[in-house]
C-alpha cells in the first residue's frame, strides 16, 4: 500500500461525513485492484497446463478479466495461483515466494493437490496435504485439474471477494477462505440436472441405462 | 539375438552367471564383484553391443533379507534386451558403480541410493537425488516408517 | 569398505577450473525452482564464467511425490490413474505403458478395436503434446505468437478427447482389459475435421517458425549432442533421434497397431537444437499420417473385455514393458509376488534420462542458449521426479 492509501483514512476521518468519503475510496480502490490482478507464473504440475490454456490460449483469455499480466517475479505479482502438488522440499520455497509478494496479495489454490493433496494424499512421504498448511489461501478451485472455466470462476469469486470484503482501514479482515461458491439460488440438484441434460444432449448418453449400469458397477466395486 | 543364444553368449563371458527364473526378459544373476568387468564386455562385444542402460533400480526382499539390483540393458543397433540381477545384503549394501561403463548410471545409482540406501563404491558424486540431504531413512524400503505418511482408511 | 556420501553444498563449492587468462572469476547462479523457463519446478545450479556456462548441476525433488511407493499400496487399476500425473502431456501413453505390462504379465486378451483406439488416441496426444511444446518453445525463444497458434490448435484435440474420454489432460482411459469407454459417435467425424484443419495450419507453423531466419540462426549449432553420447546418457525419443539414431519403439518393437501402419521415423544429423526442432515438426506430420490410415479402419468389437471391477492377479516375477511417448521411452518395471497389488513398481521415464543431456549440451555455451537448449529437450518435471 502506498502513501496515499495509508494516510487517506487518517486524514479524512475527523471530517464530518468522512466515513462516507472513505467508503467510496474503498470501493474505488477495491474495484481497481480486483480488475488488475497480476498473477505470478507459478506452476508445479498438471494444473499449470490447464492454467496456461486459461491464461494464454485463444479460446479462454484471462485478459478479459484484467488478469493477463503474468509476472515471473513475485515482487511484481499480487496473485499467487498454486497450480499443482506441493511437496516437502518445495514448501519452504513456496513460503518464500509468498513472503516476497507485496501486500495486498491473494492466493488461489487450484486443483485437488493444492487443496488437500488430492490423489497423492495417502502413502506419500513427501506430499503436503493442502497448500493452506504453508500459506493462507483465499479461494479454492476444485478439479483434477480444474477446467479453464472453473479456474475463471475461481478468479471471479476472488474479484468479488476483493470488491466486497476488503477495507483499507481493516486489512486483516480480508482473510476469509471461501470455496468457489454456488451462485445465488442454485442448488447441487440443479447442477446435476443440467449435467444430465448436457450428457443426454451432447454425448447421446441414455441416462436411465447409465444409471442402471452405474448401480451395477458400484455393486461390483463392493467386492473389492 | 534370441533369448537362449543370448544367455549362452553371456554365460560364455561369465561362467558363474545363473538364469533368474520368473522374468519375462532374459535375466542373469551375477556376483557383485564381476559387475563392472562383465558390463564392459557386454557393451564392447560386437555380437552383443549392449550400449543402452535402459534403467536401473532395486527391489527390497525384506523376507529374504536382501536387496536385488536390476540392470536393464538394451542394444539399440541389435534390438535385444538383457537384465542383470545382483543381490546384496540389506545391512551392508555395497556394490561397484557402473558410471564408467554407462554414464547415465551416475544418476540412476543416485536414485537407488536415495530410495534404498545402496552404496555405490567409487561413485563420483554419491548423494541424495530427490530428497533433502538430511532426510532420515530410505523410503522405498519395505520397513520404512514415517510419521508424516497417512494410511488409506479401509 | 567405506563409501563416501556427498551433499549438494559440497558439490557446488568446488575449486575454480578457470585456465585461460581471459576468464573471469566464476560464480554460481540458481535457475529455479521458480523460473518461467524451467517448465515447472526444476532447479539448475549454474557455474558461470561471465556469460559462458561452465557447469550445469540439476537439482531435483521439488515435485517428488513418491508415486512408486504409492503404487505398492494400491491395485493395478489404481496405479494407472497415478501415472497420468507423471508426464501429463502424454497421459494416454503412460496409461498404456502400465496397461501393457499388466496385460502381458497377466496374459489378458485384447482385440483389434481396443488396439486401434489406443493407437489413435496416443497419436492424437503426440500431436497435442508437440503443439504445446512448439508454442512454449517459441515463447522461450522470445516469440509470443507461436504460443497462441499452438494452444489454439491444441484445444481442437482437447475437444475430441473430452467427448470420448471426458477429460482434457489426465485421461485414465486405457485400462488393463480395454479402454474405459467406447469412442464417441462423433469421434471419426471430429478427427477427420481436425486433420483437415490441422493440415491447413501446418504451413502457418512453418511460415512463422521453421522458415524464419532468426529462428534458424538462433538454433543451428547450439546444444549439440553426438549419437554416442546420447546413447551413453540414455537419451530416447526426439532427443536421441535428432542425434541421428533411428531408435523408435513403434518401429523396432511394434505394439498396438503400429506394425500395420506406414510411417517414417525422422532423424536429425548433428543433434543440435535445430535438429530437435525439426524432428518434432516432422513427427507431427507422421502422426497425422498414422491417424489418417487408422481412422477409417477401426474394427468392430467390444471395448472392454474383463469385468470392470474384476481383481487382476499378476503371476510372480519381473515384468517389463515400454512404449514410445512424445518424449521417449517410458518403461514400467513390475515386480510381482502373485498378489493383486504390485510388490514393487518402477517407472523408467524418458525425461529423467533426457534431462542429464543438458550438461553435455550446454557446457561451454552461452547462458542465453541454455534456455533454448533446455526447451528443445522438452522436459516435464513431474515425470523426472515422479
Amino acid at each position: 500500500m502506498g502513501v496515499i492509501t495509508d494516510n487517506l483514512p487518517g486524514v479524512l476521518e475527523p471530517l464530518p461525513g468522512g466515513s462516507v468519503l472513505v467508503t467510496a475510496v474503498d470501493q474505488l480502490i477495491n474495484w481497481s485492484r480486483s480488475n488488475s490482478l497480476w498473477p505470478l507464473t507459478f506452476g508445479t504440475s498438471c494444473c499449470a497446463i490447464e492454467m496456461m490454456m486459461a491464461t494464454g490460449a485463444a479460446r479462454h483469455d484471462m485478459a478479459r478479466f484484467g488478469a493477463e499480466v503474468a509476472r515471473p517475479s513475485p515482487r511484481q505479482a499480487d496473485l499467487l495461483v498454486i497450480a499443482g502438488t506441493i511437496v516437502k522440499r518445495m514448501a519452504p520455497r513456496l513460503r518464500t515466494l509468498y513472503e516476497q509478494m507485496a501486500e495486498p496479495r491473494y492466493v488461489m489454490a487450484t486443483g485437488s493437490c493444492a487443496i488437500c493433496g488430492g490423489p497423492f494424499m495417502y502413502h506419500s512421504y513427501t506430499t503436503i496435504r493442502g497448500a493452506d498448511e504453508i500459506i493462507p489461501v483465499d479461494v479454492y478451485v476444485p478439479g483434477c485439474p480444474p477446467r479453464p472455466e472453473a479456474f475463471f470462476y475461481g478468479l471471479l469469486t476472488l474479484q468479488k471477494m476483493i470488491r466486497e470484503g476488503e477495507s483499507i482501514r481493516h486489512p486483516g479482515e480480508r482473510r476469509r477462505p471461501v470455496l468457489a461458491a454456488l451462485p445465488e439460488g442454485m442448488t447441487l440438484d440443479d447442477i446435476r440436472k443440467e449435467m444430465q441434460d448436457l450428457l443426454s444432449h451432447d454425448a447421446n448418453v441414455n441416462m436411465t441405462e447409465a444409471a442402471a449400469e452405474g448401480a451395477h458397477y458400484s455393486a461390483e466395486l463392493k467386492d473389492f | 539375438m534370441e533369448a537362449p543364444n543370448l544367455i549362452a553368449a553371456v554365460q560364455a563371458l561369465q561362467p558363474d552367471a545363473t538364469v533368474r527364473a520368473q522374468s519375462d526378459r532374459p535375466t542373469l544373476i551375477v556376483p557383485a564383484h564381476a559387475l563392472v568387468a562383465l558390463a564392459t564386455r557386454l557393451r564392447d562385444d560386437p555380437a552383443l553391443r549392449f550400449d543402452l542402460l535402459e534403467t536401473h533400480t532395486a527391489v527390497d526382499w525384506l523376507d529374504e533379507d536382501r536387496l536385488e539390483l536390476l540392470y536393464l540393458l538394451t542394444s539399440v543397433p541389435l534390438g535385444h534386451h538383457l537384465t542383470l540381477s545382483v543381490s546384496v545384503d540389506r545391512d551392508a549394501p555395497v556394490v561397484p558403480t557402473l558410471c564408467k561403463v554407462y554414464p547415465i548410471a551416475e544418476w540412476l545409482e543416485r536414485e537407488a541410493y536415495d530410495m534404498f540406501g545402496i552404496l555405490y563404491d567409487d561413485h563420483p558424486d554419491l548423494r541424495r537425488l530427490f530428497l533433502e540431504d538430511d532426510w532420515v531413512g530410505f523410503p522405498l524400503r519395505k520397513d520404512y516408517e514415517d510419521d508424516f505418511m497417512l494410511e488409506r482408511p479401509e | 569398505m567405506s563409501v563416501h556420501v556427498s551433499t549438494l553444498q559440497a558439490r557446488i563449492s568446488g575449486e575454480s577450473t578457470a585456465s585461460s587468462p581471459l576468464s573471469t572469476e566464476e560464480y554460481f547462479v540458481n535457475m529455479g525452482p521458480q523460473h518461467p523457463s524451467t517448465h515447472g519446478v526444476l532447479r539448475l545450479v549454474l557455474r558461470l564464467d561471465g556469460e559462458t556456462v561452465r557447469e550445469v548441476v540439476p537439482v531435483l525433488g521439488y515435485i517428488h511425490r513418491g508415486i512408486e511407493k504409492m503404487g505398492e499400496h494400491g491395485n493395478y487399476r489404481q496405479f494407472v490413474h497415478l501415472v497420468d500425473r507423471m508426464d501429463y502431456l502424454s497421459a494416454l501413453a503412460n496409461n498404456w505403458a502400465v496397461t501393457m505390462v499388466v496385460e502381458k504379465a497377466a496374459k489378458m486378451e485384447t482385440n483389434d478395436r481396443i488396439q486401434a483406439i489406443r493407437t489413435l488416441v496416443c497419436e492424437l496426444q503426440r500431436i497435442q503434446s508437440h503443439q504445446l511444446w512448439w508454442g512454449v518453445f517459441g515463447m522461450d525463444l522470445g516469440a509470443f505468437t507461436p504460443f497462441f497458434y499452438g494452444l489454439r490448435d491444441r484445444e481442437q484435440i482437447c475437444d475430441i478427447f473430452e467427448k470420448t474420454i471426458g477429460a482434457r489432460l489426465t485421461m485414465n482411459y486405457i485400462q488393463p482389459g480395454g479402454v474405459m469407454y467406447d469412442i464417441h459417435p462423433d469421434f471419426v467425424k471430429d478427427v477427420k475435421a481436425f486433420l483437415t484443419y490441422f493440415k491447413s495450419k501446418m504451413p502457418e507453423y512453418d511460415a512463422l517458425m521453421t522458415e524464419n531466419v532468426i529462428i534458424q540462426e538462433r538454433l543451428r549449432g547450439i546444444g549439440k549432442l553426438s549419437a554416442e553420447r546420447a546413447i551413453a546418457l540414455g537419451a530416447t525419443g526426439p532427443v536421441l533421434r535428432a542425434s541421428g539414431v533411428a531408435h523408435d519403439l513403434r518401429k523396432s518393437e511394434p505394439y498396438g497397431l503400429y506394425s500395420q501402419v506406414d510411417f517414417d521415423v525422422p532423424v536429425g544429423t548433428t543433434g543440435d537444437c535445430w535438429d530437435r526442432y525439426w524432428v518434432r515438426m516432422e513427427e507431427m506430420r507422421q502422426s497425422v499420417r498414422i491417424v489418417e490410415q487408422l481412422i477409417d479402419n477401426i474394427p468392430e468389437g467390444k471395448t472392454f473385455l474383463v469385468k470392470p471391477a474384476a481383481k487382476i492377479k499378476v503371476p510372480a516375477g519381473v515384468h517389463y514393458s515400454h512404449v514410445e511417448t512424445a518424449r521417449g521411452v517410458l518403461g514400467v518395471l513390475l515386480v510381482s509376488n502373485g498378489k493383486d497389488a504390485p510388490y514393487r513398481i518402477h517407472c523408467r521415464t524418458p525425461n529423467f534420462n533426457n534431462l542429464w543431456c543438458i550438461g553435455e549440451m550446454a557446457t561451454g555455451g552461452r547462458i542465453g542458449d541454455l534456455v533454448a537448449t533446455l526447451s528443445s529437450i522438452d522436459i516435464v518435471v513431474p515425470d523426472i521426479d515422479r
